[in-house]
């Protein structure tokens, strides 16, 4: 037996006789060592939660955001729009745009002229629900999720418009969505962070917007709520592993040392902070079994390998980070957030949005059949979207086989799917141009009220004061849960 | 106590209310000791939080007509026609009822505000009501007053004004200080507060022997003096001023602004009056003749994150710009929120949107773009001292040797030779570069189509016959047999298009390392280079049917004198065209030599390109007909003549202009590369300021003049409305905030918690300070005093207070868990920085170098690639190498913003986006696996080890003594003693036994096995509660 699952073994033992001298619940230790289906039998609000959370009972424990940064083509994806066909090269009229603000990229265009997406589309599901040819498997699981194509935000650039749809303001230092999450209800597992985060590789062109470590921050609350970063190589977690020379049984003796004086000094001192101590360094010590068994998908049968597409066996790719966040809501890690990234299309439609849409397709598709085939979906929020849309007029050269498209953020397509989300819904609608919203509009932070509700939150009483405001991510400003996709 | 009237209230409210207490209890528990109702403690939190948000001082979101900050409101009617406080009478007042009431619609705060009171609030609020309903004005609103510190018996506490205030207020709560600290654990807190380091073992010994009675008060004096005390403080400073080495969004490149931060520590070291401190940083740039530390000094408000993201409004970053350096301006000197108040009225402060714009304006006047261009130096910037100093010296060299020159002129006694003294002649030379095939070795590219007679050829053997539709181009590159061009050089080739099948477009282009020299003939159909900018036209396609010969002067497609030529494409749209000889017509950078000034002015007349471009009057003038020149123009063609052309002078100008040069380009070499740092400087003309409405940055309200907020003591006349007058304003004696802001800052810094717990809000909605009076009389001290920074420090750590034992016993901890009330000695987590420094320090690592460039020691790989832009500066992390610079102290690693660097981050470091004046303190197990596995920790240990080896003894319990006191552990913990001793023993049989492992952990050495063993003990120590906290 190695000294993990040794040592595991003993203070268990040593935990059912004599109550918690290291800190740790018997449930929490229970979770350590059973299977990861046991772990549903947690109570879910977590461990170090806020008290009067979740407001009301949850339909959603854990939540996976497929965050596609950069933004992504609406109207080449989702939003399909066969009227533009007729409106080739023409200009975008003025009653459309109606003054609409622009980026500095195209505010110099001396013409708006509009590309048609040159992607068919195809009717699927129940409800004939039109998807780009992009997205075939999208197609095939669209009755499992609903797709609110009225999305809507204020800014324009990247890198306030990630900011603000993450961490509810526009200007850097507010805590992040998985912040919130882990400072409101806690964790669920003792073994692993409750909010992970990955940043897979993408296909686009290389040359793509940046990330910033405040997407998943914590802002001004304590840093151990912001997410831990799921690496694509080297250590998993920074600084799992033991440094060459150290194995792990050298390890646990080192931590027995460890422990032993600490539980001298808290003698002497009395201070609880030291008590604290001693059980993170035991968490530690776990984690570095926990988590390369979480990574290793070795343990996956061929069939769910299958699944999720041939990538999923590259390391760093969005299929592998797809089948990663299955196998930790699966553990209980409360958030699971994956960035990928190539999706800022100014020019070369052509080329890269089919290149990014094959990243995500089979991958998203599989993680929900995934989900659901072990019961997983009813409990588990998906969500899939990205920070602004696109505009319907070219940014520099148009053909019909060509075309770039600038950033819009009056409407956009986002999906959900999963604990809480009604299947099969399209909500929202764009008008001819997929430049306005005609019809049920949805801003970021009703999105993420919705996100918040889905997981037993209601986003007014989540509040923190901070700088003299009570500080919610949704905002100072009325928004509400989208009613008509909840359960 | 909870009050009979609590039976009204509904079971659910009773539930509700205990867990709120629950969730409360720790913070409010040192407050609720004390029975009389003190307004600006017990009541005006309770208001602010539960009822300014409707009826408070934001006059767009009041409801009902009245508001509770403001007593004659409260007294008078409400819009019902109720009062809502008749004072001395609780049962009538409105209030109170509504607080009562059990029916839903009246019920106050209405029950979905999630803000209901609990019992005990009410009746404090009823109490509160009983005894008058006396307002106060906000605590921290209104000047501090010095009151006499109270007599107190404790011993050791009557001696020092801090400590008899809280030793009134211990015993007041039934507590009593604890035994002072033993003198080593006091030696290792004092070194860490003050420095951030901890204690040299010479140190140690020294104190432990100094048995006079101000033993320690020459410790603490030492540590002042220390430049290391300056370098902590400065790291606080920086945390707050929001220093960083990046501009902190989208590409977050690198941003250099290191003088800045070298500043502050200079600064601090030099015990800089809090006053200077602040003044500087805030208008550094507005003192007359400033300095160029006091410049630097301004850079305070360029700390600000910046952006040039593609598609960005300029406007929109200006105003975020200029917020930020409100709402810093508002945290670091005054703890107000401004920003709540860049919408709307603020909701708990009498602050107005008005007040905020107001601020605005003294900060949005920067002479420079929002933009940063993601550029190092983001403009306004000034180069470093020395460079500075060089700079001021080349420009006077440079002004003096061209007075030289010009005195020279002036003295020269020219007489005209007569134009038949020269021969201005000089014969170009025609050089063929391609007959027959391409000169030398290059790279080739498409289809030449090489044919000979009786196909069109001109010369040689061979032409180039290619017969194309649309475009098609040929051409050759990176020849080893480049040419260069001189002015005045003209290019040529010969072109043969066929009658029948003509093209509609020809294009030469050159290669000088770029393919952007491009010349053609016809339509405008190749798509190459921008017409006008990269390609040019110059002319018609030529007569069909013949070899015509195009020619081109470089300087018609941008080539410049010295441009090396090696490659020529030859491009034609559509149509058959026989390409065939190419080359360049030179006289290879000859002038003509002149002795006349007639004979030179005549010949210069015709050929002007000849003249240095630099000097456009020459040029102009000879553009005039002869007669037309003045006398004036005469004296500068004669200036002209002598100074660049005369063959009888050159050698005394060519010396003078090699001397100029020389200056000239140290200075260009200087300006490119003497390191900056970004400054404050004010634009020439003030930009007005306007309120926007809802803080959206284009929708303009009413203009407002620069002023200070209105709720707080008006700018007087002599205070001139820029950045120095409101300087002026916050350091005036009468500002209630400024010096108590600061002071808790530094009680937060020696303490733990501030006075203030919330040291970032000094607002009604922050909280209340733990001992009001000391607080006012150590800002009035410390104003009094000369705003002496280094001489609060010392009040401080001198205290009893802080020189007791932090031990703490369950009793204390439950009664005052945050140590607010100071019955024991502060005892914290240690700070990321100052873990990374014990570490170097420890194992004799650290470098003790002050100031300079930030340094990168390594961190994994791929965390910056991981989040980057692909073409940010930024995106590939290169770690530093050699001690000098991986071993510095950790504050002077580099920070880049959006990827702040483990050791950091993981420690709760802020990433420095924005303003920060209080860390948190949070324990977690990424924080044991970085300590434990953090290749930087392991060297420290193995370096540790080492010391441990040379240093340490003979045997291994002298070696395990020798840690304890090197590490400052405690010396009578007889199990820590044996534990790490068994430790050594445990892990030197296993790498007895695995001798491999050893020599992996730490490098070959003759003894791995020892010494192996003794960096398992020193990364355990480096573990330990004791090492890792400030105790």
């Amino acid at each position: 037996m190695d000294p993990h699952s040794e040592y595991i073994q003993a203070i268990t033992r040593r935990h059912f006789f004599q109550k918690g001298a290291m800190g740790l619940g018997a449930a929490a230790l229970a979770s350590m060592t059973d299977l990861p289906a046991q772990a549903a039998k947690l109570p879910s609000s977590g461990i170090g939660g806020l008290p009067n959370l979740p407001h009301f009972a949850p339909k959603a424990k854990r939540a996976i955001y497929l965050f596609m940064a950069g933004a992504p083509c609406q109207m080449d994806l989702f939003d399909y729009k066969p009227q533009m066909n007729e409106w080739y090269d023409k200009d975008l009229p003025e009653s459309v745009r109606q003054g609409q603000r622009l980026t500095t990229m195209t505010s110099g265009q001396k013409r708006f002229p509009i590309a048609p997406s040159k992607f068919k589309f195809s009717p699927y599901g129940e409800n004939g629900t039109m998807i780009s040819e992009l997205l075939p498997y999208h197609g095939k699981m669209v009755d499992d999720i609903s797709i609110i194509k009225s999305l809507h935000t204020e800014a324009i650039n990247h890198d306030p418009a990630i900011t603000y749809i993450c961490t509810g303001n526009q200007l850097p230092g507010r805590p992040s969505l998985g912040s919130w999450l882990s400072y409101g209800l806690g964790s669920m597992n003792e073994n692993l962070p409750t909010f992970v985060v990955m940043t897979p590789n993408w296909s686009g062109r290389q040359q793509a917007q940046a990330l910033y470590n405040r997407l998943w921050g914590a802002g001004f609350l304590p840093s151990k709520h912001s997410a831990v970063t799921l690496r694509k190589s080297g250590d998993p977690i920074l600084f799992l592993s033991n440094p060459e020379g150290i194995d792990s049984s050298l390890r646990r003796r080192m931590l027995d040392s460890v422990s032993k004086i600490n539980q001298e000094t808290y003698r002497l001192s009395g201070d609880p902070e030291t008590q604290s101590r001693i059980s993170q360094y035991e968490m530690a010590f776990r984690m570095q079994s926990s988590v390369p068994d979480l990574v290793d998908l070795k343990q996956e049968t061929q069939a769910t390998l299958d699944m999720y597409g041939p990538d999923v066996s590259k390391p760093g790719t969005f299929a592998a980070s797809c089948l990663l966040a299955r196998r930790m809501v699966e553990r209980d890690v409360r958030f699971v957030q994956i960035f990928h990234r190539g999706w800022d299309q100014h020019g070369n439609v052509a080329k890269d949005l089919p290149a990014q849409a094959k990243d995500v397709d089979q991958a998203a598709w599989a993680l929900i059949q995934d989900l659901k085939m072990r019961g997983m979906l009813d409990d588990t929020l998906v969500v899939w979207g990205g920070e602004f849309g696109r505009t319907i007029y070219s940014q520099g050269g148009l053909s019909k086989e060509n075309y770039g498209r600038d950033h819009h953020p009056r409407c956009f397509t986002v999906w959900m799917a999963g604990g809480g989300v009604k299947p099969g819904v399209v909500h929202g609608e764009t008008d001819d141009f997929s430049y306005n919203i005609v019809k049920d509009p949805v801003h970021i932070a009703d999105l993420n009220a919705t996100i918040l509700h889905c997981l037993g939150i209601d986003h007014r009483r989540l509040s923190i004061p901070f700088q003299g405001l009570d500080v919610r991510l949704t905002g100072v400003e009325e928004r509400h849960p989208v009613k008509e996709l909840l359960l | 106590m909870i009050s009979l009237q609590l039976t009204s209230i509904s079971r659910k409210m009773l539930f509700g209310a205990a867990l709120a207490l629950l969730v409360l209890a720790p913070q409010v528990a040192w407050a609720e000791e004390s029975s009389e109702i003190d307004f600006n403690r017990d009541i005006r939190p309770l208001l602010s939080d539960r009822c300014y948000a409707c009826h408070g001082p934001d006059e767009n979101h009041r409801e009902g007509g009245i508001r509770f900050d403001v007593a004659e409101s409260v007294l008078g009617e409400a819009d019902s026609g109720e009062t809502a406080i008749v004072p001395g009478k609780p049962d009538e007042s409105e209030m109170i009822a509504r607080i009562l009431s059990d029916d839903e619609s009246l019920k106050m705060p209405p029950p979905d505000s999630n803000k209901s009171l609990n019992a005990d609030e009410i009746a404090k609020l009823k109490q509160w009501v009983a005894e008058g309903a006396k307002f106060q004005g906000h605590w921290s609103f209104e000047a501090p007053k010095k009151a006499d510190p109270p007599q107190v018996d404790t011993p050791g506490w009557n001696e020092r004004e801090i400590d008899q205030f809280l030793a009134a207020r211990l015993k007041k709560e039934g507590l009593s200080p604890s035994e002072p600290a033993d003198k080593l654990t006091l030696i290792r807190r004092v070194t860490f507060t003050l420095t951030g380091l901890p204690p040299m073992p010479a140190e140690v010994e020294a104190f432990l022997k100094d048995d006079s009675s101000d033993a320690y008060e020459k410790v603490v004096d030492r540590l002042l003096a220390s430049p290391q005390y300056g370098e902590h403080m400065a790291r606080h400073w920086l945390d707050a001023a929001r220093y960083a080495d990046t501009h902190g969004l989208h590409l977050d490149n690198y941003r250099e602004m290191w003088m800045y931060r070298d500043w502050v520590i200079q600064a601090l070291t030099d015990n800089k009056p809090y006053d200077v401190f602040l003044t500087e940083q805030l208008a550094g740039d507005l003192l007359p003749n400033p300095s160029w530390e006091q410049k630097v000094a301004s850079g305070f408000n360029r700390c600000n994150v910046t952006t040039s993201e593609g598609g960005s409004i300029a406007a929109e970053v200006k105003m975020r710009n200029v917020n930020d350096r409100v709402v810093t301006t508002g945290t670091v000197f005054m703890g107000l929120t401004m920003d709540c108040t860049r919408c709307h009225d603020h909701k708990y402060d009498p602050l107005k949107q008005k007040d905020f714009y107001s601020m605005y304006g003294f900060f949005n006047s920067i002479d420079g773009n929002p933009l940063d261009g993601n550029a190092k130096d983001h403009a306004p910037t000034v180069y470093s001292k020395e460079a500075t100093e060089e700079l001021a010296q080349l420009d006077q060299q440079i002004g003096q040797k061209r007075e030289e020159i010009k005195s020279t002129l002036a003295k020269v006694e020219y007489q005209d030779p007569g134009p038949g003294a020269d021969n201005p002649e000089i014969q170009p030379e025609e050089v063929v570069w391609i007959e027959d095939g391409i000169p030398g070795k290059a790279t080739v590219s498409g289809d030449y189509n090489w044919v000979t007679k009786p196909e069109p050829v001109f010369s040689g053997e061979k032409a180039a016959k290619r017969t194309v539709t649309g475009n098609d181009q040929a051409f050759f590159n990176g020849s080893d047999q480049p040419f260069t061009v001189y002015k005045g050089d003209v290019l040529f080739g010969y072109v043969y298009l066929d009658p029948k099948n003509p093209p509609k477009e020809v294009m030469f282009q050159w290669n000088n390392g770029g393919w952007d020299q491009r010349a053609f003939w016809g339509e405008d159909l190749i798509p190459f280079g921008t017409t006008g900018k990269t390609k040019h036209r110059i002319g018609d396609l030529p007569e069909t049917g013949k070899w015509v010969r195009l020619e081109v002067p470089i300087e018609k497609v941008g080539l410049k004198e010295g441009d090396k030529v090696n490659g020529w494409a030859f491009t034609q749209w559509d149509g058959t065209v026989y390409w065939d000889k190419a080359g360049y017509v030179t006289k290879h950078g000859k002038q003509p030599e002149f002795k006349s000034l007639q004979a030179w002015t005549e010949f210069a007349a015709k050929t002007p390109a000849a003249l240095n471009p630099e000097n456009k009057q020459v040029t102009e003038i000879l553009k005039k007909e002869a007669d037309k020149r003045n006398e004036g123009d005469l004296k500068a063609l004669r200036n002209y003549f002598l100074e660049f052309v005369c063959q009888d002078t050159q050698e005394t100008f060519n010396k003078l202009r090699g001397e100029l040069k020389s200056m000239t380009d140290k200075q260009a070499d200087l300006k490119k590369n003497a390191p900056t740092t970004l400054v404050y400087k004010e634009a020439a003309k003030p930009v007005p300021s306007h309120i926007l409405i809802r803080g959206e940055y284009d929708q303009l309200g009413d203009e407002v003049p620069r002023d200070v907020p209105a709720f707080l003591p008006p700018m007087t006349e002599e205070m001139p409305k820029d950045r120095l007058g409101l300087a002026m304003w916050l350091l005036d004696p009468g500002h209630p905030l400024t010096a108590r802001v600061a002071v808790n800052r530094y009680w937060q810094h020696v303490f733990g918690v501030g006075l203030v717990k919330t040291s970032e809000d000094f607002g009604s909605q922050g909280s209340v300070p733990s001992h009001p009076q000391l607080l006012d009389n150590l800002a009035i001290e410390f104003r009094e005093g000369g705003w002496d920074i280094k001489q609060m420090m010392k009040r401080l750590v001198m205290t009893s207070a802080y020189r007791q034992s932090s031990t703490i016993t369950p009793e204390l901890f439950k009664k005052d868990p945050e140590n607010r009330l100071l019955a024991r000695g502060p005892r914290h987590r240690l700070d990321a920085e100052a873990l990374r420094d014990q570490a170097l320090a420890l194992s004799g690592l650290l470098v003790d170098k002050i100031g300079g460039p930030s340094v990168k020691p390594p961190q994994p790989d791929g965390l910056w690639k991981a989040v980057g832009y692909s073409g940010s500066n930024t995106v590939q992390f290169k770690a530093d190498e050699g001690h000098e610079k991986v071993h510095r102290r950790t504050l002077y690693t580099f920070i880049k913003r959006t990827a702040l660097a483990p050791q950091m981050s993981t420690f709760d470091a802020p990433n420095r986006e924005s303003c920060t004046v209080r860390r948190e303190r949070t324990n977690t197990p990424l924080q044991a696996l970085l300590l434990m596995n953090d290749p930087q920790y392991v060297e420290a240990a193995v370096a540790m080890a080492q010391r441990v080896m040379d240093e340490g003894g003979s045997d291994p319990i002298a070696k395990v003594n020798y840690l304890i006191s090197l590490c400052v552990l405690n010396p009578e913990n007889e199990v820590q003693k044996k534990e790490l001793e068994s430790l050594y023993f445990d892990s030197l049989t296993y790498f007895q036994q695995n001798p491999e492992a050893a020599g992996k952990l730490v490098g070959k050495d003759e003894t791995p096995a020892e010494l192996a063993a003794w960096a398992i003990v020193c990364n355990t120590i480096l573990n330990l509660d004791e090492v890792v906290i400030q105790r």
